[in-house]
């Protein structure tokens, strides 16, 4: 009995010695988490305490901690809201709708401008693609307007030649999602792709002249080699990706959208704006984003257990 | 050794970031200034902007001496952001950290909310101080706008002039066809066809529409479909939101003419004599759609369809073109309106800090100050001789001052401030809306006849409007929605169909919704006999 | 240059062009293809906003129609309009400080901390981790951001425009994941050597990094410079506004100037307006991009582990 203690003992102070010894060998790296750590707790944290308000009658004189408690009143406001379904349903199918369109899109691209055998045309690409993503959404309305106005929009003029009737792409609810869609990958793939091309620089090219005497060929090269080597980071970002989940872009859709499309259209954020806006419900706003946290979160630690298992590499 | 100091930089670095930490508290002084040149009260103003887009008072503005020499304020100028929503913001904002400016232009649905919260000093006992700028600007009207429960927390002063929106019809079209001005909505519809089907404009493409609009709603006034198309609901009697007239007193959804109207217009867009885009259009490309002679017949506002920068592009694409402001239109049952009008106020709200402080009697000063002639051109037009000069009617104008004047370049900033000053006088408007002559047509155009002319037309009065409840956000979205599918054909416009709409809509909270509205009607006396 | 060096890596391929398989030549047309349809697909927004900001306010055709307006038809009103404007000069100068503090806050703050979180052996690195992901996901908005930036007195000041976001988390786990990236042998056998974790960071892993770091400072530079919300909120003092304020004051009025009656700035069409101050807003990125680019060039790493 008392040799097992003793035993447990030397083991708890051996451990925790090396746990001590380990420390001391990574002091410097404490230190250089020192100052963005203060950052995170002033810039990052004292807001998430500020959200207390979330669960507060939020009266300004009173401040965040004299306001009057009352409870999960805010989130309730939230889920009784008539909509609430269709907010969810809408929301999910843009984010998930842009993770299947424009990430895969940011990834072909970066890949086709990494193997492009043509200098010239490898150049401008590269050096034009990113530029979509400064065309505000105001601008990309209007060239979206001039492509698809029912009246006289390019594609229905095109329509028209062949016969058809023109469709009204922005305030039809079939087509307006898959307006939104493509019209956030036509804008943001270049701009996406950055980070893809960042890391296809990295790539070891010795694996290539490898691949080579094997006699791979390109699309051996691309499946076995390129793809594995970004892979960590397009899980990166996806995991990413998935804890914003319920940010389906505001500014998009707030722009695009019109009541006739409001079945299809309507996300969580422009249905806060247009709920707590004018009704100083700042408790409402921050409740909301307290649930998109929680959502988010939830994937986030999913995805990454997946990701562990299936690819090794993961957030943490 | 190097460690250390290396060690000690880092936590200098650190100490930095979180020094502002310690340093807020101390900023504050309670000390009461003594309100002389020597020992000026600070006021903060936050206020909007006259034209944005030509930026802010320079800060070496004659006017910040004058005040501060002569009302022993020191003047601190914010400009507000320029689109509404972002004002919104930043003014809640502040008001949630109670850090609201001393004095502040706000609207009123903002208003109503800082004033629940205790953030906006009473000033009913403010008029008093003020008799000269009272007897101008602060009618009963504009002191009822700025009143909450009995209550006056703010100065309302008129903003836009009311009724200076009309029904407009291309007269050369007409011409062209041979066709009168419409008057009843059979001979609109009659024009709305010929507009579309029989090449107006000649030249041989069919390109052109009957009605020209789009979606331009609010949560008070311009119920869906929108002002824009005003005139044909005041032909079935629904314009505006709300219903002022007992005993239909309510929203104007529930009379059985609005379900006309909806029929009215979705044989409009069936029949394609409404520009298909009117459901995706913006303001601005409504603006450029008429510039460019889509359609012939709209809803517009005066200085948008009339003032010299805004007509010329129209003037130098079709110097034939005519554009004629008719009356309105009259329907099946008799009914006849151009639109609803409320009276537009800009309100300037005083926070409960600034009270607090005691400077309410130095911002009466200042407004006092403002109304006097002094203040008056000096906010409105800037300095004579740098920036305006009289002409022999007494009327402000550029002269030939270039770039200085108050219409010019360098001269405008000057101007920013002018709104809280102006109140639509006749000085103002005939110096506002010069009268000019178009460079292509050599036609006389001037903005303030279009008004006048406007402004003599069929209007229903629905003064009051905005301080009537508005709706959350669920119960506006089905309204908005439902009516847009209805149009689109997403749902069939059947009577059916419409009673099973309006019941839906009662029990999303709608009914609700227009209960506490006729509460607040019957509560301000507006209800019509 | 090394980019000439390393960028047309495959020598023996080049040779061996004759070889190429029937596969590999089908790769190339695919891939050639894609980036014809993306380049038209790019270029076609371009022109079009290219050629709607240089829109006389007298054109009468639609969009499209202005796509193939001659340059010499072009108006140079759009751009007079915007840096003619009285405040650019300053709001220019304001958003260029904000731009220079900001990234350089930022690119201080976050390689440290991307750095401490690739370090695996790292006792506590999960909670750090943790620490670090947290308020990614917990996005609460704008008034407890406001409460904290009034709070800590930086109400007004410019920094408050970019201190809340100095570290995008988002930013931050990217570069942590190329630091990830950077072979282990390389990092232990410095320290074999006898460097520091510091010395480490700066001889081994920054070097190594040169591509990421430039592109997240350029998306954090972009972020800062196109800044309107914190702006908006945060300043109130209308001599700090930086150029999107400026902008965005420009564009509204510009379009409600139904109430303006005379305006000097209304020679250029709305549309046209809009338009020009995209490429306002592109500037730091157009400027820096190319120099960012020579940093993008083929298997960095294997030169520095083979030197």
């Amino acid at each position: 009995m008392k040799e097992q203690q003793l035993a447990k003992a030397v083991e708890n102070k051996r451990r925790r010695s090396r746990l001590s010894r380990e420390i001391g060998r990574h002091r410097s790296i404490y230190l250089l988490a020192l100052l963005p750590m203060i950052y995170y707790i002033i810039f990052k944290y004292v807001p998430i305490w500020n959200a207390q308000i979330a669960f507060k009658d939020f009266r300004a004189v009173q401040g965040v901690v004299g306001s009057p408690w009352i409870g999960f009143a805010n989130f309730k406001e939230f889920f009784d809201s008539f909509f609430f379904w269709s907010l969810i349903r809408n929301t999910v199918m843009y984010s998930v709708g842009k993770l299947l369109i424009s990430l895969p899109l940011s990834i072909i691209l970066a890949i086709a401008i990494y193997e492009c055998t043509r200098p010239i045309l490898r150049k401008v690409v590269q050096t034009l693609a990113y530029l979509p993503h400064f065309l505000s959404w105001v601008i990309m309305y209007g060239i979206l307007l001039t492509l698809l106005a029912p009246g006289d929009g390019v594609f229905n003029d095109i329509v028209k030649l062949f016969g058809g009737t023109p469709i009204d792409f922005l305030s039809n609810t079939k087509a307006f999602p898959w307006v939104v869609l493509f019209s956030d990958a036509w804008k943001e793939m270049g701009w996406s792709a950055i980070i893809f091309i960042a890391a296809l620089m990295g790539i070891d090219v010795s694996l290539f002249e490898a691949a080579m005497v094997e006699g791979a060929s390109s699309w051996q090269r691309v499946r076995y080699i390129t793809l594995p080597s970004i892979l960590p980071v397009i899980v990166t970002v996806l995991i990413l990706k998935l804890g914003t989940i319920l940010d389906a872009g505001f500014n998009q859709i707030f722009m695009l959208y019109s009541p006739q499309v409001y079945a299809v259209a309507d996300i969580i954020d422009t249905w806060v704006y247009r709920q707590g806006l004018l009704e100083f419900k700042f408790g409402l706003a921050t409740a909301v984003g307290l649930f998109k946290g929680v959502f988010g979160m939830f994937l986030v630690l999913f995805a990454n257990w997946i990701s562990k298992k299936a690819t090794d590499s993961a957030l943490f | 050794m190097k460690k250390s100091l290396r060690f000690a930089a880092v936590l200098l670095l650190a100490a930095l970031i979180v020094a502002p930490a310690f340093a807020a508290g101390g900023a504050e002084t309670s000390r009461q200034a003594a309100g002389t040149p020597e020992d000026p009260v600070t006021i903060e103003l936050w206020f909007g902007a006259a034209i944005t887009e030509a930026g802010m008072i320079p800060d070496d503005w004659v006017g910040y001496d004058i005040i501060r020499n002569e009302l022993g304020i020191d003047l601190k100028l914010t400009m507000l952001p320029s689109s509404e929503s972002d004002q919104d913001q930043k003014i809640q904002a502040a008001g949630a950290g109670n850090v609201l400016p001393d004095i502040f232009m706000v609207r009123r649905p903002v208003l109503v909310n800082l004033v629940n919260q205790g953030l906006v000093a009473q000033v009913d006992d403010c008029f008093e101080k003020m008799p000269n700028r009272t007897a101008l600007i602060y009618d009963a009207d504009a002191i009822g706008n700025a009143t909450i429960d009995g209550h006056v927390y703010g100065f309302a002063s008129p903003g836009a002039i009311v009724r200076n929106e009309g029904l407009l019809v291309r007269k050369d079209w007409l011409d062209n066809l041979g066709l009168d001005i419409p008057t009843t909505t059979d001979e609109l519809m009659e024009v709305l066809r010929a507009f579309t089907f029989n090449d107006p404009d000649g030249n041989g493409k069919n390109d052109t529409y009957g009605y020209g609009a789009f979606i331009e709603t609010d949560a008070n006034l311009k119920g869906y479909p929108g002002s824009r198309l005003w005139p044909i609901m005041g032909a079935f009697g629904v314009e505006g939101l709300w219903c002022f007239d007992a005993p239909n007193a309510g929203l104007n959804i529930y009379k059985p003419e609005f379900f006309d109207f909806m029929v009215f217009l979705k044989n409009m867009c069936d029949e394609g004599v409404i520009d298909p885009n009117w459901l995706s259009y913006k303001k601005d490309d409504f603006r450029a759609a008429w510039k460019q002679g889509r359609f012939g017949v709209m809803y517009e506002q005066n200085a948008a369809y009339a003032s010299q920068a805004n007509y010329a592009p129209f003037d130098s694409i079709f110097p034939d073109g005519e554009w004629v402001i008719i009356d309105a239109i009259t329907g099946p049952e008799g009914h006849a309106s151009i639109g609803a009008f409320d009276m537009n106020y800009r309100i300037y709200a005083v926070s409960q800090r600034a009270a607090d402080a005691g400077k309410l009697d130095k911002i009466c000063e200042l407004l006092e100050w403002m109304s006097s002639d002094e203040g008056y051109y000096l906010l409105g037009w800037g300095q004579e001789g740098i920036n305006y000069v009289f002409d022999e009617n007494g009327v402000p104008v550029a002269g030939d001052l270039g770039d200085a004047a108050f219409t010019g370049a360098d001269g405008q900033v000057y101007t920013q401030l002018r709104n809280m000053v102006f109140y639509n006088s006749d000085v103002e408007l005939s110096s506002r809306y010069p009268t000019y002559i178009c460079e292509v047509s050599g036609k006389e155009m001037s903005a303030l006849r279009a008004l006048r002319e406007m402004q003599g037309m069929k209007w229903t009065n629905a003064i009051g409007s905005s301080t009537l409840p508005t709706p959350s956000a669920d119960v506006q979205r089905y309204y908005d929605q439902s009516l847009a599918e209805f149009l689109s054909g997403a749902k069939a416009l059947t009577q059916e169909n419409w009673d099973a709409f309006i019941e839906q809509f009662n029990a999303v909270g709608g009914a609700a919704w227009n209960e506490e509205g006729v509460a607040a009607l019957e509560a301000s006396g507006l209800i019509r006999e | 240059m090394n980019g000439n060096k390393t960028r047309h890596l495959k020598p023996e391929m080049q040779n061996k062009k004759v070889r190429l398989s029937r596969a590999d030549h089908t790769f190339n047309v695919v891939v050639n293809v894609f980036m014809v349809i993306i380049l038209i697909a790019i270029v076609l927004p371009l022109w079009s906003t290219i050629t709607l900001s240089f829109r006389p306010i007298d054109f009468a055709g639609s969009n499209l129609d202005g796509m193939f307006l001659p340059p010499w038809d072009w108006s140079t009103a759009a751009y007079e309009s915007l840096l003619g404007n009285n405040g650019f000069i300053l709001a220019f100068f304001n958003s260029f400080k904000i731009l220079v503090g900001g990234v350089f806050c930022a690119l201080f703050l976050t390689i440290p901390m991307a750095y401490v979180l690739s370090v695996q052996s790292l006792p506590g690195r999960k909670i750090i981790n943790m620490i670090v992901i947290i308020p990614y996901v917990f996005n609460v908005g704008m008034i407890p951001a406001y409460l904290l930036v009034k709070d800590i007195g930086l109400l007004n000041h410019l920094p408050a425009v970019f201190l809340p976001g100095a570290i995008s988390t988002y930013n931050c786990i990217i570069m942590r994941q190329f630091f990830v990236g950077i072979p282990g042998e390389l990092k232990e056998s410095a320290r074999i050597d006898g460097c520091s974790e510091m010395q480490v960071l700066f001889r081994i892993v920054l070097p190594l990094s040169k591509a990421i770091v430039m592109t997240i400072g350029l998306y954090y530079g972009v972020s800062f410079w196109n800044d309107f919300f914190n702006a908006m909120l945060y300043l109130n003092n209308s001599y700090l506004n930086p150029l999107p304020i400026l902008l965005r004051n420009i564009l509204i009025g510009a379009g409600v100037n139904e109430n303006l009656e005379v305006s000097a700035f209304a020679n250029a069409p709305i549309n046209a307006i809009k338009a020009a101050s995209v490429f306002m807003s592109a500037i730091p990125m157009v400027i820096a991009y190319p120099f960012i680019q020579k940093y993008f060039t083929k298997g960095t790493l294997l030169g520095s582990v083979k030197g």
